[in-house]
């Protein structure tokens, strides 16, 4: 669950990107954010994920088995990805490895998920390819492999299929809707209409300095 | 003409039949001079993560006061240090004046400016995201420290290349704080200079081979390093 309260935020000493004086979410759906170019959706999704601190405000998260409301960051949690996201440099499985090593994952029991998560997001057969050296789509691919691992609780994606070409974006899509079908809210931004953002059941709108709600139920605003 | 000729081949003869004297000067050099190496790298290491990852007042001058010592000559080095160590200097106690250590802490002092610049220079331009990356999915403080070092590894290991070479070279605080004694604090360049004096140019001339080969050496190692690292960032 996400309350978000006064919360406003601008560079140096502009004025603010917008204003959202309430904002509550249950943190299940699948959450399409719009917006015009600098209208602000980066920083948005930056600040809840807590990679920035709001100029006013407070963002809290209550996630599943949590006695009581945090302030992000709330790592392995509530991720967000870079819309170009970052791969370490080192090889596909290394990418996945490193998350393994974080959380203390060792020998067999580590191997086994790694392995498991290529072949389920389809990079197995990169597995020990450079991860620089993968095309747009998969980078995503292993980006988001790389967040289910942790098994996160929100995804925060910006732009996920900007950039990539028809069957990249249906093979990320269908990676992002796993994701949320076990149970992982998202929140994605995009400009253009694709095949995701027609799969998406509420949608945040940043217009006039002003986050406007709504909710899809089965093609109609309510 | 013909007397060069024969220096350069007694300079030759002396390296490939590991005269025993020739190969202790360049022992003693190698020894000195990867050590002030190894204690320099971490501190140099630190101060380049502060300089390039943390916003503090004053951050630009420190920046351009490391790039200022970058320039200071090596017997001006050896001249502080000479007075700092000397018997009546506010060191002369530790004894340390005439000795390896007093040349290490000399290369130590010539490396840390080099190696900080350079170091500096590699982290900066390490993109933000790998930090967020790392803290994001879990890792933590010193693990992200650690993964921006992996990333910049072959910037890293260029300004160890290029820091070691400027040291192993150096002649002015060698000689002054060393000085230049036998089997002990005699290093490649100190004893170039004195054999040069005493006219005897072939081990001169051996010991200088070493240093150019050196030289290219670490220039070969950097190209491929810096070709690695161009590599890097355009993929």
């Amino acid at each position: 669950m996400l309350e978000v309260s006064h919360l406003a935020h601008g560079f140096d000493r502009q004025p603010a990107l917008w204003d959202i004086p309430y904002l509550y979410w249950q943190g299940r759906s699948l959450v399409h954010l719009r917006g015009d170019n600098g209208s602000g959706k980066t920083t948005l999704l930056r600040l809840l994920a807590g990679l920035e601190a709001p100029r006013q405000g407070t963002i809290h998260w209550t996630l599943a088995g949590a006695m009581s409301a945090v302030t992000p960051p709330c790592p392995g949690r509530v991720l967000y990805l870079h819309q170009q996201p970052y791969l370490f440099d080192t090889s596909v499985a290394g990418n996945l490895r490193y998350v393994a090593r974080w959380h203390g994952w060792r020998g067999e029991m580590a191997r086994d998920r790694v392995a498991a998560m290529l072949e389920h997001c389809g990079l197995a057969a990169h597995a020990e390819q450079r991860a620089r050296s993968l095309s747009g789509g998969e980078r995503m691919r292993l980006a988001l492999a790389r967040a289910w691992l942790l098994s996160p609780r929100v995804l925060l994606l910006d732009e996920p299929t900007a950039s990539l070409d028809r069957q990249a974006i249906a093979d990320v899509s269908a990676l992002i809707s796993s994701l949320h079908e076990v149970g992982c809210a998202i929140v994605l931004s995009a400009h253009q209409p694709s095949v995701l953002t027609e799969r998406c059941d509420e949608y945040w709108s940043l217009e006039q300095r002003c986050l406007q709600v709504s909710a899809f139920k089965q093609g109609v605003a309510v | 003409m013909h007397e060069l000729m024969n220096t350069a081949r007694e300079a030759l003869h002396l390296l490939v039949s590991l005269d025993p004297a020739l190969w202790e000067i360049i022992g003693v050099s190698f020894r000195v001079s990867l050590t002030a190496i190894l204690v320099a790298l971490p501190p140099s290491l630190l101060i380049a993560l502060l300089l390039a990852r943390v916003a503090f007042p004053g951050r630009w001058f420190a920046i351009s006061l490391v790039n200022t010592f970058m320039a200071v000559p090596t017997v001006v080095v050896g001249l502080v240090l000479f007075m700092l160590l000397s018997r009546s200097g506010p060191l002369g106690e530790l004894r340390l004046l005439f000795t390896q250590r007093a040349m290490i802490l000399g290369q130590i002092l010539l490396a840390m400016p080099v190696l900080t610049a350079m170091l500096h220079s590699t982290l900066q331009s390490i993109d933000q995201r790998a930090w967020e990356t790392a803290r994001q999915l879990g890792a933590g403080w010193w693990q992200s420290l650690w993964v921006l070092i992996r990333e910049a590894r072959f910037g890293v290991i260029a300004a160890v290349l290029a820091a070691f070479g400027r040291i192993i070279a150096e002649v002015g605080s060698a000689v002054m704080i060393g000085g230049n004694i036998e089997h002990f604090t005699r290093t490649i360049t100190t004893a170039i200079a004195l054999e040069t004096l005493k006219g005897e140019f072939a081990q001169g001339l051996a010991l200088g081979l070493v240093l150019l080969l050196l030289a290219l050496v670490l220039n070969v190692l950097l190209g491929v390093m810096r070709g690695r690292g161009h590599q890097t960032v355009s993929v």
